[in-house]
């Protein structure tokens, strides 16, 4: 089956928050997905976009199939003040029965290719450590655990203790 | 002790690099530091900047032994989470150690948060290192928890030669 990759266009967020939705299931945290399709608008394809997405479409000349959005890469560029800029892949999923195609090795490509000719020194991102199947396919291709290797810890403050953090203390 | 945060600009490159510096010698691999002033130039304060920087200041009369009245930054950048939606990124947050213990981090962070806020953003994100126990006490003192004891989220990168042969047809 073929299939072509592209941008991410504004008519895409229902099929991209659909795919979020899916990868979420799988990793049984379906209900922490609390975007819209109306932020995923504003946020990517506003002035300042605060994500970009690179789509996998099928491509069968007759087949129902054609069009469909079977996989996506969602990603976003950060920074390294010891080694400069960075692509962030934030998310990375294929629909189940269109794996074992190619098309997650395609979209790594396209994306590391990208990463390079915007003169990225490194791509970065999380991956649960109960996730057997992605730990191996990213260690195949090279990827260090920068958390087992150096001690890096991810820390968070959710909205909430954020509020709570955020607001001026009276002197 | 008196102190002031604000927005840096152009001309505190100078001094971020140098405590970008420190920083990476407190943390133990100062050779790993390969951007300079000019990087920071560039990829901070052009038209479509890579990253934010907020400074503390302190008065004449309270400088560092060395002379610097700059004494603490952090560098953060807006990023985003497909569950729920805009985050920002604190990517280094750093007291000269002459001038911890003053509120001078956690006024940083405050003002990390707090233009995080005002972007829309419903989580402020970092990493530590797991011998750091200061910080690690700090920020969980802040309110914040630790993603990857939590939640099992390793943090992965692919650079150098395994980036490229990624990139490869």
């Amino acid at each position: 089956m073929e299939y072509k990759l592209r941008k991410a266009e504004p008519r895409d967020v229902s099929d991209i928050l659909r795919l979020v939705k899916e990868l979420a299931k799988y990793e049984e945290m379906e209900d922490q997905v609390t975007l819209t399709e109306k932020e995923l608008l504003e946020d990517g394809f506003g002035d300042t976009p605060f994500y970009h997405c690179i789509i996998a479409e099928l491509q069968g000349k007759n087949s129902s199939d054609d069009g469909k959005v079977v996989g996506f890469v969602m990603y976003y560029f950060t920074y390294d003040p010891w080694v400069g800029k960075q692509l962030y892949l934030e998310e990375f999923y294929v629909m189940d029965e269109y794996r074992g195609m190619g098309i997650g090795s395609g979209l790594l490509r396209h994306l590391s290719d990208l990463a390079m000719n915007t003169r990225c020194t490194g791509m970065m991102f999380v991956v649960a450590e109960n996730n057997e199947p992605s730990i191996q396919f990213y260690k195949l291709r090279g990827a260090e655990d920068l958390s087992q290797e150096e001690g890096w810890r991810l820390f968070r403050f959710s909205k909430n203790s954020l509020v709570k953090m955020g607001t001026p203390v009276e002197e | 002790m008196d102190f002031s945060i604000r927005a840096a600009n152009v001309e505190d490159c100078k001094d971020i690099a140098r405590m970008i510096l420190e920083l990476a010698e407190y943390e133990k691999v100062a050779d790993h530091v390969k951007v300079t002033q000019r990087d920071l130039e560039q990829d901070g304060f052009s038209k479509n900047p890579f990253f934010h920087g907020i400074v503390a200041e302190v008065p004449e009369q309270h400088k560092a032994k060395e002379g610097h009245t700059k004494i603490g930054y952090a560098l953060y950048f807006y990023s985003y989470s497909s569950w729920s939606g805009r985050a920002v990124y604190m990517e280094d947050l750093y007291v000269m150690p002459e001038f911890r213990g003053k509120g001078i981090g956690k006024a940083l962070m405050s003002k990390v948060a707090q233009l995080g806020l005002a972007a829309g953003c419903n989580q402020l994100n970092f990493t530590v290192l797991d011998w750091n126990k200061p910080s690690l006490d700090f920020y969980l003192s802040q309110g914040s928890f630790d993603v990857t004891a939590d939640m099992g989220y390793h943090c992965m990168r692919c650079e150098g030669e395994a980036l490229e042969h990624l990139a490869q047809p």
